[in-house]
């Protein structure tokens, strides 16, 4: 017995099916278009429609996301695939990461310089700079890019296989789709966005410490003492690991959209869209997450 | 082209993890190699002081605070690694403190005798030597605990004014302003009396010069008479002389035994005389106040008019008994 939203079982939509299969529950189709008439009832019935959407893709997601892990066993299966998307997904996306740490820092100089005049020493530039850009900017700004890049890729050349029948074909062929197309890219993702991310941690200072010194009245000793001040290794690592879970939201998330997509070219541009505005979202509940879970209570 | 992907990657993953990790130890000042010196200081109590925080001797920094951690004994053992071209002061002692406003603290490497005037101090110090190796600490207070003490003083002194204001209020002010022009009349009257009694002081003076002459003269007298008793004791007048003088003192005895009698009698007979003053005076008042008899006749003014008319009757009666005296006077026989 199939069943999908639009038909429900047997052809006809689930509510009719229900009330025909239940004697006691037998309604005629006028009381039925009553009941979808009154606001409260429609309200009710919308509000229960997209609550059972959201668990549907919360559950579908994480099955994605099981299945994917599953695959990684399959080594010889991705293997092959991997260096090739870490190269495509990371070490391509490295200027994109240096290039936004670059205008951070200067930015985040000039801001701190503009905040500090009066009684905090102008040393807490460098303090600011490397706290900020080190366990939040690079990260999350650096995410954000690569949803855009890498998730919108994924999911677009992903969305073009399935339109065109070619993961149909690799099904047919015997190979696992997870394991051939999704693992390599989750992997790359989650390996390659900390690579990414500390390029733009060392860029971002880096750019910083050059502004504090050419465009601020701040000496070098002074940038490097407030940089040295309230260093704590804790800093990359927080970095790191939101870094890292990024990459694996935004490349599974790709890889969920883009295997999903349907309708041609436009279904693909969908995939790609939601891709990039879900990747996102999910790259701030993170980045939240991460605060709440690591930084909560948490004494430098 | 694979190869190109593998080396392109390995090549990208290894030099952002080389510079991460070197920018890592930099930042830290990571000592590799162990090209520093280890000192190790205890402490009852290490304040805000954090691994990675400075290390400063004489104003220079010398290196950084390595571990804190709980020894035996209640004590904190607090591991710095130094410059080795850094030397350690004489008799080292290791002061924690705070280096800004902002919450950051320092270990500071002072020699012993440089030790701030603080008995606080002084105490953590003297308990935290006689570690062997281990340099004794002590930690300053940080701002927060000074400003505590502060705002404390500050608010004891906002009572404290509260207080006068309550009781200095205008009628003190009033009775102080009368206390002070008593007290100005007071040394008026002070110097006053010091300028008079320097008078009579000077008048005292002149007269003990007086009788220091005097007595000069009376000891030049004395001489003269000695070195004539000296030439009269040969023939006996001497004798006669103190016979003279110890009857003379015989009758000057009795003289003034009675003189003390007589003193006694005196000074009884004033008591007397004062008792009877003071009942005199006792009954005068008494008169003047209409009480009693004798009091009433003296203040009441009838009695006096009474009298006096029964004055006048009588000098009416007397004339007219002398001019009429068969008219009261009656000589019957029978």
């Amino acid at each position: 017995m199939r069943w999908s939203p639009e038909a429900g079982y047997f052809g006809l939509p689930p509510f009719r099916y229900r009330a025909m299969t239940n004697a006691s529950t037998v309604l005629p189709d006028a009381a039925i278009g009553a009941m979808r008439r009154v606001p409260t009832a429609r309200a009710l019935t919308t509000l229960g429609r997209a609550t059972r959407h959201g668990l549907e893709a919360i559950g579908a997601s994480v099955r994605f996301a099981a299945r994917t892990i599953g695959a990684v066993r399959d080594v010889g299966t991705w293997g092959p695939a991997a260096t090739l998307q870490m190269r495509r997904l990371g070490v391509d996306s490295v200027p994109i990461g240096v290039f936004i740490a670059v205008f951070t820092g200067i930015v985040l100089a000039l801001l701190a310089s503009y905040s500090f005049t009066g009684a905090v020493p102008t040393y807490f530039v460098g303090t600011l700079v490397e706290k900020t850009i080190t366990m939040e900017l690079a990260p999350v700004l650096t995410g954000l890019a690569l949803a855009g890049r890498v998730g919108a890729n994924i999911a677009a050349e992903l969305g073009t296989m399935r339109v065109t029948e070619q993961i149909d074909a690799l099904e047919t062929l015997g190979y696992d789709p997870h394991a051939y197309l999704v693992v390599p890219r989750v992997l790359a993702g989650t390996i390659m966005f900390p690579v990414v991310v500390g390029a733009a941690m060392l860029t971002g200072v880096a750019s910083g410490w050059l502004a504090s010194i050419g465009l601020l009245d701040i000496t070098s000793p002074d940038f490097v003492k407030g940089l040295r001040l309230f260093y704590s290794g804790f800093d990359v690592r927080y970095g790191l690991v939101k870094a890292a879970s990024f990459g694996f939201v935004v490349t599974l998330i790709g890889s969920i959209r883009g295997l999903r997509a349907s309708g041609g070219a436009e279904g693909v541009g969908r995939a790609a869209t939601s891709a990039v505005v879900f990747s996102a979202i999910l790259i701030l509940v993170f980045d939240a997450f991460w605060a709440v879970t690591w930084l909560l209570g948490r004494r430098p | 082209m694979k190869r190109t992907n593998d080396l392109l990657v390995g090549t990208v993953v290894l030099l952002v993890v080389l510079t991460l990790t070197g920018a890592t130890f930099w930042v830290k000042q990571t000592d590799i190699g162990e090209r520093r010196t280890k000192v190790v200081a205890r402490f009852r109590d290490v304040g805000n002081a954090r691994v990675g925080n400075a290390v400063v001797i004489r104003g220079v920094r010398a290196g950084t605070i390595e571990a804190i951690e709980l020894a035996r004994g209640g004590w904190v053992h607090m591991r710095m690694n130094l410059d080795r071209s850094m030397q350690l002061p004489a008799t080292p002692v290791v002061l924690l403190n705070e280096s800004s406003l902002f919450g950051e603290w320092q270990a500071t490497i002072t020699p012993r005798s440089a030790l701030p005037h603080d008995e606080t101090v002084q105490a953590q110090v003297e308990e935290s030597s006689g570690g062997g190796e281990v340099l004794p600490g002590a930690t300053l207070p940080d701002i927060a605990k000074l400003t505590a003490v502060a705002g404390q003083i500050a608010g004891d002194v906002a009572n404290v004014a509260g207080r006068v204001e309550v009781a200095f209020d205008e009628r003190a002010a009033r009775e102080l302003r009368s206390s002070i022009r008593n007290f100005a009349d007071l040394s008026t009257t002070l110097s006053h009396t010091v300028r008079t009694h320097a008078g009579d002081l000077d008048t005292l003076s002149r007269g003990l010069q007086s009788a220091v002459a005097s007595l000069n003269r009376t000891a030049t007298s004395a001489e003269l008479m000695a070195s004539r008793i000296d030439s009269s004791s040969s023939s006996g007048q001497i004798r006669q002389m103190v016979d003279d003088m110890s009857h003379a003192a015989a009758e000057l005895r009795r003289a003034t035994v009675q003189v003390r009698v007589m003193s006694e009698q005196l000074s009884k007979t004033q008591g007397q005389l004062d008792a009877f003053l003071t009942n005199g005076d006792s009954v005068l008042v008494k008169l003047n106040t209409g009480q009693g008899s004798l009091g009433l006749l003296l203040n009441d003014p009838s009695l006096y008019r009474n009298g006096d008319s029964l004055l006048t009757q009588l000098r009416g009666l007397v004339t007219e008994v002398r001019k009429n005296p068969k008219k009261f006077v009656s000589v019957r026989l029978f």
